[in-house]
């Protein structure tokens, strides 16, 4: 079982009471990345209540563009499956979900089911030119206002010939629309423009949004609802007052290194993820899939979810948390941890130090 | 007038939430330096970084402020509360009334929600100042925010009450706006985006949302009226009503009955 403390080689029970010594010994410790299975994402909030830490994920300025958003003006969203099957018109937003797989699915293909069924399917660009899209509008000043003029345009608050102005008329007259956007890509305000989108659609036909993933993918759609039920709140928590304090501010663990707030963190990339730029700036342990033993001063590696070992993750083609059983053959060895299985052991060892004990 | 002092740094950010002048007044020394402001899971007392002088007065003095003190004022309902340096998050959040005053710069989500009363910061502010924190269903809801210096991206956001004067702003002042008065002499980009209701003076602006519409010039009495009661804060920001002003109305993509004032 891979383990290095410090760059040396080592085995996994030694790395173990390294990294608790490290976050034992922490006063404001963070726990980043979330970047696993389910099982994983439980075991680190457990972890985290043991040793009071702070938790934040790979994706959450997409994630809190969402939540944000739908705090505050609701969602009506759709499944990758019914965007497929149903839309006629097909309205992206931005650049990042042209490189998503629903938009290849989509390209070339017509609507199967639903009052669209048979028809053409018409592919609309916003923000970006696109060689695939049936019509491409450009906006020379972000996405944002962009997106304000077709809604004024689709409210009938604004009236002329330009291109948004036959956008919209494509939209309204469309039997089934769905509005593909990346949260991170337009932000929260982007992201309330677009479910006011929806919104205004569905006093004239039927309308969805549906937030693809950026380039940078990540497990953050399955921490948010492991958070919810295990806190009540979204991932940004800290436990540091042993009750979960939500604040997507403080708890921004690049913010806490930055702002020297963190003494120790640690780093969980069960599915393999670009370690960040912070890693190396505070005493950190890294549970990787991918293991690199100059990442962090402690680094254990544990198995990949749905190669290595099972696991429960997001699956963003059917839009839900699905269990991914092992690969055969695989080329990791095969005794590689889980990463539950890891910070179970981890938080067991300090349980046992009265001083961190809850 | 009772007097907290800063005798070193604090290791972990400190909550000040529970600290007002009215809490303090029915404590004596020992209770109050025990008070627990920490956040950290080893805690922090208030003594432990700062010297008490209490006199059961209904002013309390900071010396020395410092960016990691989070919700100070956040609990005031009467009196005042002066800090004589920086201040962290969510400076007089949800406060109902008194005066809060900060002579350095403070951290991000000032004033957010604040319900009454009047909060002065002489330096810098950070981001949403006077904007909602998350999930909340307002930004500033009532009491009055002065910014002396430069305050940061989404100035006002979603405001749904009361006024706020800013030197300077960064891009999104206003934004999502639900009510109030927005006053500043120059702000960055896409002011007043998606705002619903509400009226924006300003000096400078960055690119306007195709959104908003020129109506042309007016001369109202209400802008004499809110000239007159800025006056009393601000010379400069009543100054901007004196010039020609042109209005711009919006945010067309949603209530559309927003308003900027750009002076000329």
């Amino acid at each position: 079982m891979p383990a290095w403390v410090k760059g040396a080689a080592t085995d996994i029970d030694a790395a173990i009471a390294a990294a608790a010594d490290l976050l034992g010994a922490a006063r404001v410790p963070i726990i980043a990345g979330l970047n696993a299975e389910v099982s994983a994402i439980q075991a680190a909030f457990a972890l985290a209540g043991r040793v009071g830490a702070s938790l934040d994920t790979d994706g959450a300025a997409g994630t809190y563009a969402e939540l944000g958003a739908l705090s505050r003006v609701g969602a009506m969203t759709s499944t990758p499956a019914e965007v497929v099957g149903r839309a006629d018109a097909v309205l992206v937003v931005g650049a990042n979900p042209w490189k998503s797989d629903l938009v290849g699915r989509l390209v070339g293909s017509r609507p199967t089911r639903g009052r669209a069924a048979g028809a053409e399917r018409s592919l609309l660009a916003l923000g970006a030119a696109q060689d695939r899209a049936t019509v491409s509008v450009s906006a020379e000043g972000g996405c944002l206002p962009a997106l304000a003029l077709l809604r004024a345009h689709l409210r009938g608050h604004l009236s002329d010939d330009s291109p948004v102005a036959d956008l919209t008329q494509r939209l309204a007259s469309a039997r089934y629309v769905a509005v593909l956007y990346d949260p991170a890509e337009i932000g929260e305000m982007g992201v309330e423009t677009v479910q006011g989108l929806a919104v205004d659609l569905n006093d004239k036909t039927r309308g969805f949004a549906l937030a693809v993933p950026g380039p940078g993918v990540n497990q953050d759609r399955a921490v948010v609802p492991v958070s919810a039920w295990t806190t009540g709140q979204a991932p940004r928590v800290g436990l540091g007052r042993r009750v979960p304090e939500h604040d997507p501010w403080r708890f921004d663990a690049a913010r806490q290194i930055a702002a020297g707030e963190a003494d120790a963190a640690l780093w969980i990339a069960s599915v393999p993820a670009p370690r960040p730029s912070w890693l190396g700036r505070v005493p950190s342990v890294a549970l990787v899939g991918e293991a690199d033993p100059d990442a962090a001063e402690v680094v254990i590696a544990v198995g990949v979810p749905g190669r290595d070992v099972g696991g429960v993750l997001w699956n963003e083609a059917r839009g839900a948390l699905a269990y991914r059983p092992p690969q055969p053959g695989a080329s990791a060895p095969a005794d590689l941890p889980t990463a539950a299985s890891v910070l179970g052991r981890l938080a067991n060892r300090l349980a046992a130090r009265s001083e961190t004990a809850c | 007038m009772s007097t907290l002092t800063l005798r070193e740094a604090p290791p972990e950010r400190l909550d000040f939430l529970s600290l007002s002048p009215l809490s303090l007044s029915r404590l004596s020394q020992g209770e109050a330096e025990r008070l627990e402001v920490g956040t950290s899971r080893r805690g922090m007392r208030l003594g432990d970084c700062f010297s008490v002088s209490l006199d059961g007065s209904d002013t309390l003095t900071i010396e020395g402020g410092h960016e990691r003190l989070d919700r100070v004022g956040a609990s005031l309902s009467e009196g005042t509360i002066r800090v004589v340096g920086d201040v962290g998050q969510r400076l007089g959040a949800g406060m109902a009334a008194g005066t809060l005053t900060v002579t350095g710069h403070a951290g991000p989500y000032a004033a957010s929600g604040a319900t009454g009363g009047t909060i002065t910061i002489e330096g810098d502010a950070g981001d949403f100042a006077g904007g909602a924190v998350y999930a909340a269903k307002a930004g500033l809801d009532g009491a009055t925010l002065i910014i002396r210096g430069t305050a940061g991206d989404h100035c006002g956001d979603r405001m749904r009450r009361g006024l706020i004067l800013a030197g300077r702003t960064g891009a999104h002042a206003g934004a999502r706006m639900i009510a109030g008065t927005l006053a500043a002499l120059e702000v960055g980009d896409l002011p007043g985006y998606g705002m619903r209701r509400g009226t924006l003076v300003v000096g400078r602006h960055g690119a306007l949302s195709p959104t908003f519409v020129e109506t042309g010039s007016h001369d109202l009495v209400f802008l004499r009226l809110l000239a007159r009661q800025l006056n009393s804060l601000s010379e400069a920001h009543a100054a901007l009503l004196a010039k020609p002003l042109r209005r711009y109305s919006g945010d067309l993509a949603t209530l559309a009955k927003g308003e900027i004032w750009v002076a000329g």
